[in-house]
């Protein structure tokens, strides 16, 4: 609290001495504390969200990515992700792992985003596909062959149940462990497990089913 | 780091997984941090503004280098006092009390239109007749003592039953009290 002499004061000693007077004056004193020490927390916390967007923004752009397949989109979802985090700033030191917290946030804003949009994502294009995916020494035909096998795989994905493709695209990022993927998902460790099992299988019956309709 | 799940053997990854991975290692677009950071401070500034309920104008911040001196801040805490205490002073100075009324006006009694009147007339409640007290035999002794003499099986057997009052009672409005014999 800022200390304020008493000889400044223009009354007498005695009515400084109230003990009104003193509260008054240091509630006063107060306001222009409290005011100085939020202003430091608002920059502490700023400087704390912004050392996450450096870090993580790359990590999550890509999850965004995985699911929506639309460059723009993921951006706009990571964008929504950290202004979430804006708003809950305050609970930002409470966190314990803040880059699955991070991901947990930027997969529901995912989500959410990709059932309002009902779109198909614009990877399904064969010629979009081979343009983003990289393909260091193939020619152009392998090229425009490998841009089909991957768009048979995403069709496929897209068939699965929602449950065991969330696990399978979650899978797919090195970076996330089985207990790191049950914690995105709000489900258990054995549950990831399962569901990847299941999910394998669905898929290899439904490639071999796409196989044999060519 | 790879994924604990591809080193635990739950199924086999398929070829197939190969895509997924292709599209999870794509690398963020160029400049995605700075348009975050940018965004971010926009939405700072929107959620602030949202927040703050009243504006303070620049002159009268708390920050602002005139208020830090405490004389200016005791002067400006003085006048708020003064215009707080100086305005109820005023308002009790002109407001007077209100005086106690000294009659109580009845608001007259409106008929409903197409509805008989009672033509003046005041209902009075039923009242209930009064109870009738009976005095006991044992308020005269001197007349009861003479039934006592008689045998009680034969003043049993001759006392006809009448409903509602007892054989004494009964004795006791047939026969008028004697004066007691001194």
């Amino acid at each position: 609290m800022l200390a304020v002499h008493p000889s400044i004061f223009p009354f007498p000693r005695v009515w400084w001495t109230m003990s009104v007077g003193q509260a008054v004056f240091s509630g006063w004193m107060e306001i222009a504390d409290k005011a100085a020490y939020d202003k430091a927390r608002e920059h502490a916390e700023e400087q704390a969200l912004a050392g996450l967007v450096s870090q993580y923004a790359g990590t999550l752009y890509r999850v965004a990515y995985s699911v929506l397949r639309n460059s723009s989109d993921a951006e706009d979802a990571v964008q929504e992700a950290f202004v979430r985090v804006l708003r809950h700033r305050e609970t930002l030191a409470e966190v314990r792992d803040q880059r699955v917290w991070l991901i947990r946030i930027v997969w529901n804003v995912v989500l959410d985003r990709k059932r309002r949009m009902k779109t198909r994502p614009e990877t399904d294009d064969v010629a979009e596909l081979a343009r983003v995916l990289p393909a260091g020494g193939l020619t152009a035909d392998e090229r425009v062959a490998a841009a089909q096998h991957h768009a048979r795989v995403l069709a496929c994905v897209e068939q699965l149940p929602a449950k065991e493709r969330q696990v399978l695209m979650l899978s797919a990022f090195e970076e996330l462990t089985s207990v790191e993927i049950a914690s995105v998902l709000g489900i258990t460790e054995s549950s990831v497990r399962s569901r990847l099992f299941r999910a394998r299988n669905l898929m290899a019956g439904l490639l071999d089913h796409t196989r044999s309709l060519r | 780091m790879r994924s604990e799940i591809r080193d635990q053997g739950e199924g086999t990854p398929s070829p197939a997984e190969e895509t997924l991975r292709l599209i999870a290692r794509l690398s963020a677009p160029e400049g995605l941090e700075e348009r975050v950071q940018v965004g971010l401070r926009a939405a700072s500034r929107t959620t602030l503004g949202s927040t703050r309920i009243l504006q303070w104008p620049m002159a009268l911040r708390l920050d602002n280098a005139w208020m830090q001196s405490s004389l200016a801040r005791t002067a400006a805490a003085a006048v708020i006092v003064a215009v707080v205490v100086g305005g109820g002073w005023v308002v009790s100075s002109r407001v007077q009390p209100a005086q106690p009324a000294r009659a109580i006006a009845i608001p007259p009694r409106v008929s409903v239109q197409g509805s008989f009147s009672n033509a003046g007339a005041m209902r009075t409640p039923q009242t209930l007749n009064g109870p009738v007290v009976e005095p006991s035999a044992n308020a005269h002794p001197a007349a009861a003592a003479p039934s006592e003499t008689k045998p009680a099986g034969k003043a049993a057997a001759h006392t006809p039953v009448r409903h509602g009052k007892s054989a004494a009672a009964h004795k006791f409005i047939a026969q008028p009290a004697k004066p007691p014999a001194k």
